[in-house]
């Protein structure tokens, strides 16, 4: 009985060196799993998690098994920039996906750009993301492509003279959403009768909206988040305000109607992702992610999910080397021409124009879903 | 060598960060040694980080005068507010300063040349370790000097009692204004190196919670010695990086190690005359 222990610790070392020898493409994910963005964060991580072990399930990439090195970048700068680092230079992973927001990847993209590996952001929607070099790519569809759709169908449906704006003029992501929305309305020649702002934490917005029920508008566009949003809403119909709403990309939060209940009909909103997109990967996508982590999947699950599928389509075509740098090479050359069918529907890249005009990165070329709200629910807006 | 290498690639900006912080924890050191609570000092470092990025942006100024305007341009600034605001003291100082870092904080999301909420990207790579070795060297060594000097002196006295430093004779309010505008360079110097090899800068990085976390470096490290605010920023900016490992439980025992140390050594980390007795009982058990 003596033996009995060692020989098990050989078994299980035999067993430890094959697990290793499957699992030898390593993704990097940098996350913020802690700190204010953690609640996108962890969304990402489970859509990333879910999409691996389906990628393994099926026996993985041309054999090989994918295993992904998740690291938490808190939300902050330098945070991301360690991680890139220790995923890139430590744990030598294939690419790099993420960080959760925009400020982190302005940060963190020039290390992977420069140590040439992919970098691949998946809830990045800043301008000028991908201006940082040819190894960025995201998934994330721009709000400068959802809004003028989003508008212009509002338009249409409601046939709108003149709206008001009300934004976040203290927030990178409410602020550019407000900038895009600004330039949209111009480029469609919707007269805006007043603009108001408001800084995070406001939690009473009973002025501003005033002035925009003075000024009579046929609607009112918010560059907001979810939660102010919602107050902005309930507020606004206990003033009287009975025009519809049209958000951007902050709207898509189910928070928005746990909030204002059903203050917030008629709004029109636009995104990358719907719940209710009927298309069978859709529907796969969101029974799996129930069934594992038990709670309703969101756009950034979504699009995290898609991500890791685009990276296993573009593997799919990259003989893998063994030498780190030139499996680098060979996945940015490949990840282009990667074409997908997944949760967020048909997806491709194209090629990002640059301020500068210098060759960038890769930008999502993708149709937004539109909704309207209808009994407290985004319901897809279907033209009539 | 590779070895090194591939230690450097990973954990050189660690390594800067702890440079740039053990700077600021030094600012911040510099007007507690003068009896003054001052809150300021990220916001002096966000001027420095601002108006350096700037001039490396738009005017591409060589890297050597782009630190020395961005440790310039927030002393400018204490010079200015430094005449009013110290005229307060202990927590009603704290309060102004704080308040003069919402002022700053909000000038810059609404200017346009800052790029408001959204920042300053595509900062180019110019910090190496030399200068952070060099500039962080400098100001020990001078401030060490300082410590020893007239002016060190005169710090010290208004630090134990004001009145009584008066009466010696010490130009009080002058004192004080040197202290403040010295550590606004010294934070200003630090902004300029961050935003040099961070990329990217943005007013929430200059906010209260960061004023706070400067003052916690070098209260954790102790406030009687030059080694006290260096110890307490190497700590404080290594810790989570070590703690790595421990994944969810990470902000946890990182927190858990402040308590027990701001409960335990509550003059901080390195407290010279705790120190020095600890060798002396060293050197007693041996004989």
């Amino acid at each position: 009985m003596r033996f009995l222990p060692k020989s098990l610790v050989l078994v299980g070392a035999l067993a430890a060196a094959g697990l290793a020898q499957a699992a030898d493409i390593k993704i990097g994910v940098a996350a913020a799993l802690t700190g204010g963005a953690a609640q996108y964060g962890v969304a990402i991580r489970n859509g990333f998690q879910l999409a691996a072990d389906e990628i393994n399930a099926k026996g993985g990439v041309n054999g090989n098994k994918i295993q992904l090195v998740v690291e938490d970048e808190q939300g902050k700068k330098e945070e991301g920039i360690n991680v890139f680092k220790k995923l890139i230079f430590q744990d030598k992973v294939l690419m790099v996906f993420g960080p959760t927001l925009s400020n982190s990847m302005f940060a963190a993209g020039p290390v992977a750009n420069g140590a040439k590996t992919v970098v691949f952001g998946t809830s990045v929607t800043a301008n000028g993301i991908t201006d940082i070099g040819p190894y960025v790519f995201r998934n994330s569809v721009m709000e400068s492509d959802v809004l003028p759709v989003t508008v212009a169908t509002a338009t249409k449906h409601y046939k709108l003279k003149q709206v008001a704006v009300i934004y976040g003029n203290d927030d990178a992501f409410t602020k550019s959403g407000y900038d895009v929305f600004k330039k949209v309305l111009e480029d469609q020649k919707l007269p805006v009768t007043t603009t108001e702002t408001y800084v995070k934490g406001d939690v009473d917005f009973k002025a501003q909206l005033t002035k925009i029920k003075a000024s009579n508008p046929d609607a009112v566009i918010c560059s907001c988040l979810a939660e102010e949003a919602a107050n902005i809403m309930l507020q606004a119909r206990g003033l009287g305000i009975k025009v519809p709403f049209i958000g951007g990309n902050g709207f898509n939060s189910p928070k928005l109607f746990e909030i204002s209940k059903l203050a917030g009909e008629g709004t029109f909103v636009g995104s990358p992702w719907s719940n209710t997109n009927p298309a069978p990967a859709n529907k796969a996508f969101v029974a799996a992610y129930v069934k594992k982590y038990n709670a309703e999947p969101n756009q950034f699950a979504a699009q995290a999910f898609d991500a890791l599928h685009v990276a296993a389509a573009a593997l799919q075509e990259v003989k893998l080397s063994g030498d780190i740098a030139a499996d680098r090479e060979a996945l940015k050359n490949a990840l282009p021409k990667a074409t997908i069918n997944g949760a967020t529907g048909p997806f491709k890249f194209r090629p990002a124009v640059t301020k500068s005009g210098k060759p960038g990165g890769w930008d999502a070329d993708q149709k937004p879903f539109i909704y309207v709200v209808k009994g407290g629910k985004f319901t897809a807006f279907d033209g009539k | 060598m590779e070895w090194f290498n591939d230690f450097w690639s990973t954990y050189s900006t660690l390594v800067f960060s702890v440079g740039v912080h053990a700077l600021l924890a030094l600012s911040i050191w510099l007007t507690l040694s003068c009896g003054l609570l001052s809150l300021a000092n990220a916001a002096f470092m966000g001027v420095g980080a601002y108006v350096s990025a700037l001039l490396t942006l738009h005017l591409e100024w060589s890297f050597g005068s782009v630190l020395l305007a961005g440790g310039i341009a927030p002393t400018l600034v204490a010079l200015i507010i430094g005449a009013p605001v110290l005229r307060l003291s202990g927590v009603y100082l704290a309060m102004a300063t704080l308040a003069f870092g919402e002022v700053v904080r909000i000038t810059v999301l609404n200017l346009e040349i800052t790029g408001g909420p959204e920042g300053l990207n595509g900062i180019p790579l110019a910090t190496e370790g030399w200068h952070i070795a060099l500039i962080l060297a400098v100001t020990v060594y001078g401030l060490a000097r300082l410590r020893r000097s007239k002016v060190g002196r005169a710090f010290e006295a208004i630090k134990e009692d004001e009145v009584a430093a008066r009466l010696m004779g010490i130009n009080v309010d002058r004192y004080k204004l040197l202290a403040f505008s010295l550590g606004a360079f010294i934070a200003g110097v630090a902004g300029a190196l961050n935003a040099h090899f961070t990329f990217f800068i943005s007013p929430r990085e200059y906010g209260f919670e960061n004023a706070v976390d400067i003052l916690t470096m070098a209260v954790l490290g102790g406030t009687s010695s030059l080694i006290g605010p260096m110890l307490g920023s190497s700590i404080l900016t290594l810790l989570p990086e070590l703690l790595r490992s421990l994944q969810d439980f990470r902000s946890l025992v990182n927190g858990a190690v402040l308590v027990l140390v701001v409960l335990f050594l509550p003059k901080g980390l390195w407290e010279s005359r705790r120190i020095r007795a600890f060798f002396k009982r060293l050197k007693g058990g041996q004989a």
